[in-house]
């Protein structure tokens, strides 16, 4: 235990210490927001990485692949296909962003759509569908501490333990902002993801080579997917990737990565050096997860494989190793789920309401922060036997951010009815669909309640479009908006018509 | 609909293949439960590594395109 928790606690001190020593001191609401738009690629790919991949990745993905398979590999086709949609978008959102100081996702809503209400409403619906998995992220912390302890700390004491210690870690995600969650995601993913990788391709040539272990000895069930004929339908895999990839964009926490880039060159050359380590690292991951189900003690408990495969091939120092791993990958994914909780909570809803100035909002968004963590942890150490079931339902409800968010950045034709009525429709429909079928829905092929509300949402999104055509006004400053994306000039009369809504 | 005038047109057609080949069911019920070996991994898993490089390339191919051509900076 000492040399388990002795390697945790002097990466978690290594963090720290270079928060520390950055010495970060925000002076505006767009430095604490989006770190004044100051990342190059570098640290833009990392970011990126160390918010997409949990740490839970290790415990839920590692855990599905070791117990169904091939199946759990659609986690590699739909985080590469978001960066497709990343690369897409680089430019749109960031010359808007640049353009237009806007700070969160909510805000560019607002201004595609003219509209305060629908900021507001994509705020308050991303801050309540988030809360769930910040809960999820931390309880996950449980099953490490418990399995560094060595089976000494029960499992509720395990998870008071892991909340305690990133509930201390906020302490400097509310002091340092974005630039200080971007700063500690360099590290955590250079530990998490190159680490992480590193120790996969050990531990998947040591399971081949030492344990003779391949592809040839898992069971014939380990490479079927849900196809024609399966229970869940032909169409649930085209769901799970399909929301996966669009479903990303629709998370506060993802979509502030493009604000915090300082151009479009290094969003764009962060999407080409994330693809290939997300690619390699996902693909270690799922196929370790594969052959791990193998190593004794794995099949009663998949969701410990790498805990158990990495403490029998390297003892408890290769344990302590995959704890800070997982370690790192949990800290940046909820340090920038609160970041962003936090931002949004002064940015789109209370400043909404009241007029504050910078520091106000800065104050503003620290106690927001500081609201969130200590209601998550709370909410973390209390038994919600439905919490996976809420979690889901929340997902199956941000995707519907989808329609108006890509159709507001590709699409002129949209407007602020299609996009209000289309998210709430399509939220309370997925809600209702998840909660009568859930996980997937027999009636249609298989399709998630999720991919049901879209199609219902884009069709009063497109309906809405077609039925209230734009004024000559908005007509003119959305025509500015997208002349602006791409890349010509901003008249003065256009930069007065396509301003941020009052 | 906004499309980048600088992004050369084969990028965006890649992309499209990209949605494709991850997405497109009958691709999925082809690969389902194929064990025979191309390059020695299994089908089904070589379906899922081929995408992934696809759309791997894709990205870096893109990013190569544009930067050569000055696009990114206008």
């Amino acid at each position: 235990m000492i040399i388990t928790f002795g390697l945790l606690s002097t990466f978690f001190a290594l963090v720290v210490g270079i928060l520390q020593w950055s010495g970060i001191r925000d002076r505006t609401f767009a430095d604490y927001a989006v770190a004044n738009r100051s990342f190059d690629a570098r640290f833009q790919a990392m970011s990126f990485l160390n918010t997409w991949y949990p740490g839970a990745i290790f415990t839920a993905f590692g855990g599905m692949a070791a117990s169904v398979g091939v199946t759990s590999l659609y986690l590699l086709s739909y985080s590469l296909l978001t960066v497709v949609l990343m690369y897409l978008m680089a430019r749109p959102v960031w010359i808007w962003g640049k353009a237009f100081a806007l700070n969160t996702q909510p805000d560019l809503m607002a201004l595609r759509y003219n509209s305060r209400d629908v900021g507001t409403l994509s705020a308050v619906l991303g801050i309540v569908s988030g809360i769930p998995w910040l809960v999820l992220g931390m309880q996950a912390l449980g099953t490490l501490f418990q399995y560094l302890s060595l089976g000494t700390l029960s499992f509720s004491n395990s998870v008071i333990a892991g909340v305690g210690v990133i509930t201390i870690r906020q302490i400097w995600t509310v002091r340092m902002g974005m630039r200080g969650v971007v700063i500690s995601d360099m590290v955590q993913g250079i530990a998490a993801y190159v680490g992480g990788t590193i120790i996969l391709f050990g531990l998947i040539s040591w399971m081949v080579l030492a344990k003779g272990i391949t592809f040839q000895s898992l069971d014939a069930r380990m490479f079927a997917i849900p196809g024609v004929g399966s229970k869940e339908g032909p169409l649930y895999l085209f769901s799970l990737i399909l929301t996966g990839a669009i479903g990303g964009w629709c998370w506060p926490v993802i979509f502030v990565r493009l604000f915090t880039a300082d151009s479009v060159r290094s969003l764009k050359k962060s999407a080409a050096l994330a693809v290939p380590l997300s690619f390699t690292f996902a693909g270690a991951l799922l196929v370790f997860g594969m052959l791990g189900s193998k190593v004794a003690g794995v099949p009663s408990h998949p969701d410990d494989v790498f805990f158990i495969v990495s403490q029998e091939a390297g003892g408890l120092w290769l344990l302590g190793l995959a704890g800070i791993v997982v370690l790192a990958a949990s800290m940046g994914n909820i340090d920038g789920h609160i970041q962003a909780t936090g931002a949004q909570i002064a940015n789109d809803v209370v400043g909404q309401n009241l007029r504050l100035d910078q520091a106000q909002l800065i104050v503003m968004a620290k106690s927001g922060m500081l609201g969130v963590t200590l209601l998550s942890a709370w909410l973390a150490c209390l038994e919600l036997p439905a919490l996976f079931s809420i979690a889901i339902l929340a997902y199956q409800g941000i995707v519907q951010l989808a329609v108006p968010m890509f159709f507001g950045v590709f699409w002129k034709r949209g407007n602020k009815q299609g996009a209000m009525a289309g998210m709430i429709v399509g939220f309370a429909l997925a809600v209702y669909l998840e909660l009568i079928f859930p996980g997937y829905l027999p009636w249609a092929f298989g399709l998630t309640s999720g991919v049901v509300a879209l199609i219902v949402n884009l069709v009063i999104y497109v309906a809405a479009a077609f039925l209230w055509p734009h004024s000559r006004d908005e007509q003119m400053r959305v025509d500015a908006l997208f002349a602006l994306a791409n890349g010509e000039p901003l008249l003065p009369v256009a930069e007065k018509t396509a301003r941020k809504p009052a | 609909m906004l499309m980048h005038k600088g992004r050369p047109p084969w990028v965006s057609l890649w992309f499209i293949g990209d949605a494709i080949v991850a997405l497109a069911p009958p691709l999925h019920w082809a690969v389902d439960g194929a064990i025979h070996p191309i390059l020695g991994i299994p089908a089904v898993v070589f379906y899922f590594i081929v995408v992934g490089t696809i759309i791997s390339a894709s990205i870096m191919a893109a990013y190569r395109a544009e930067a050569s051509s000055g696009t990114l900076e206008r």
